[in-house]
């Protein structure tokens, strides 16, 4: 199978002018300012089949975005080798362009004075989509993203839910082969994120879309990928199944019980950490290995009506990657 | 290909109405330019037989008219824009596009200068009828022809040298109105649009007349007044063609490097 992304000791070095704070730190730095160079990357590699979808995480400033913009030809490396759908990105050929997008949910490209359908009919234009195709395209959009309702409103009296889901459509149309997301849900609440969530999903799968995303939401990487990629200062620390790097960072496992009448909390304690009380539910964290037996013991010395065993939430194993950053 | 760019022109077009009352103003301002400096120089040329810099009265006013449409002609844009747009990082929605940012740009442009000319016709027509200058009108062929290909070379100028300009948040990311609006100070003056250039001593004119400024808006007014004739018209022409042809590369040229040094920053 043909490789959709091959990154290969990707670095990326940006120059940056320092700055002393305050009034006297302004003034100095118009006549003399010191320039140093950051590593924003320091050779990242990893590489996607066509069709996979990977969850790239990492805390702010790791360089994610970074790579995204590599990836999608706005930014030059320094150095490395990068190869997608079989271009170097940079060189920005249309045809590349045509075969990629990238969605970052902070970001938006929509005309904010005019309706959304004018940012749609230009992207049309631009991308030399087929009058039926894309009609076809843009149905298939407005009916999955259900927003038939505000396309002809002028986009700044949306939401910010109403509008992401257009951006998603303006970013789409031209159906890329490649999608980098970044972000997708940042400000959405629940539902709105589920809806994006729901989408993303089965665009991969109908269009064998290969799809990097980035997100703090631990929900979205959970739900939509099963091989993560996680970076941290510029280098790859992680690259495996979601489920792998459960199993290697998780320190504990979580048992939910539901209690009849009332517990004794210091007896309690003893099994395990009480994360939550709200009666009747108890949350406890015990350590990984000794899950079975907590467990077990449990239900012998409680007046317990229910009991489960649950992973560690997603955001806790990755604080623990980060060691308490996050 | 070109459907392309007339579905950019087509938006912008769109856009442009959006904001009616900022049009508007715009308009406003340009009118009252010409009210004042047709003043000043009709009551220059309140004695008819006067004769100034080689100007009576109806090649001045004609020159000031002239000015309203030509002005709206190559001197409105919207790639003024493009600086914010570099150093706010918005770059990045076009550079993931299909599309050439330069010629984006320039389209955008084509339909801005289609509105206002639209506009400047209206109002001149509607100031002739006020004001009742005398008016010259060109009649030999070789003169309008002139007039009409420096006037498309004249756009292209100052629209490559706006760019020019616009990249310069590219190394300078707050640099973006200041030097834009030092450029447009600089070329309302030594283009023409204030008074004829031919009221400067003759070795200023001379300098002035290799910089590419003075084929903005002056030249082309001389063009068609009469004033600019054979082969004094084609060195104009040629001059023109040069500036043009040596801004392209130059644009080209910064933007490739510019690419290389922009950071994506803030998106």
């Amino acid at each position: 199978m043909e490789r959709a992304v091959i990154v290969e000791r990707l670095t990326k070095e940006f120059e940056v002018r320092e700055r002393r704070p305050g009034l006297s730190g302004a003034l100095t730095s118009i006549f003399s300012s010191k320039t140093k160079m950051v590593k924003a990357l320091k050779g990242v590699s990893f590489s996607l089949d066509e069709g996979e979808m990977i969850g790239f995480i990492g805390p702010n400033g790791a360089g994610k975005t970074t790579t995204l913009k590599i990836l999608s030809g706005v930014l030059h490396p320094t150095q490395g080798f990068v190869q997608v759908a079989g271009y170097t990105p940079w060189e920005r050929r249309h045809d590349y362009l045509r075969q990629i997008s990238l969605v970052m949910g902070q970001k938006n490209q929509l005309w904010w004075d005019l309706p959304a359908s004018e940012t749609f009919e230009l992207n049309r234009a631009i991308y030399e989509i087929p009058e039926k195709v894309y009609k076809r395209s843009l149905d298939e959009l407005i009916e999955v993203l259900k927003v038939e309702k505000y396309l002809n409103t002028p986009v700044r009296r949306l939401s910010l839910g109403q509008r992401m889901r257009l951006e998603l459509i303006a970013a789409l149309l031209h159906k890329p082969k490649v999608i980098f997301l970044d972000e997708p849900t940042i400000g959405l609440d629940v539902v709105a994120q589920q809806k994006v969530r729901d989408f993303i999903r089965q665009y991969n799968k109908k269009n064998k879309a290969t799809v990097i995303l980035t997100s703090h939401n631990m929900d979205d990487v959970a739900d939509l990928a099963k091989r993560v990629v996680v970076i941290d200062k510029g280098g790859i620390v992680f690259d495996g199944a979601l489920s792998d790097l459960v199993g290697r960072f998780a320190k504990k496992k979580i048992i939910k019980i539901c209690v009849e009448g009332s517990v004794d909390y210091k007896k309690l304690e003893r099994i395990g950490t009480i994360e939550e009380a709200k009666m009747p539910l108890v949350t406890l964290s015990v350590p990984r290995g000794a899950a079975k037996m907590a467990a077990a013991e449990l239900l012998q010395s409680f007046p317990i009506e229910d009991l489960t065993i649950e992973e560690e939430p997603l955001e806790s194993v990755i604080r623990q990657v980060f060691g308490g950053k996050g | 290909m070109r459907k392309k760019y007339f579905s950019v022109c087509r938006i912008s077009f769109i856009q442009e109405l959006a904001y009616r009352s900022k049009f508007v103003v715009e308009r406003l301002q340009s009118v009252l330019q010409v009210f004042l400096i047709f003043f000043l120089w009709d009551s220059v040329f309140s004695d008819p037989s006067r004769e100034v810099f080689g100007y009576d009265r109806a090649k001045i006013l004609t020159y000031v008219f002239g000015l309203l449409i030509v002005k709206a002609i190559v001197a409105s844009t919207k790639a003024s824009d493009v600086s914010g747009i570099i150093s706010s990082g918005e770059l990045t929605n076009y550079l993931l596009k299909p599309i050439g940012f330069v010629k984006y740009w320039f389209f955008r442009d084509i339909s801005a200068r289609g509105i206002h000319t639209a506009f400047a016709v209206v109002e001149a027509a509607i100031l002739f009828v006020i004001l009742k200058p005398p008016f010259f009108l060109q009649t030999n062929l070789m003169s309008v022809v002139g007039f009409l290909v420096l006037l498309v070379m004249a756009m292209i100028i100052f629209f490559l040298m706006l760019t020019l300009v616009s990249f310069i948040p590219f190394w300078l990311v707050e640099q973006t109105w200041p030097p834009i609006f030092l450029f447009l100070s600089i070329s309302e003056v030594l283009s023409g649009a204030v008074f004829p250039l031919d009221v400067f001593p003759e070795a200023i004119q001379k300098v002035l007349y290799l910089s590419p400024f003075p084929y903005l808006i002056f030249i082309p007014i001389q063009v068609y007044l009469g004033k600019v004739v054979g082969m004094e018209l084609i060195r104009s022409l040629l001059t023109a063609g040069f500036w043009m042809v040596g801004l392209m590369i130059a644009v080209s040229w910064v933007w490739q490097r510019g690419l290389v040094h922009y950071r994506a920053e803030g998106r």
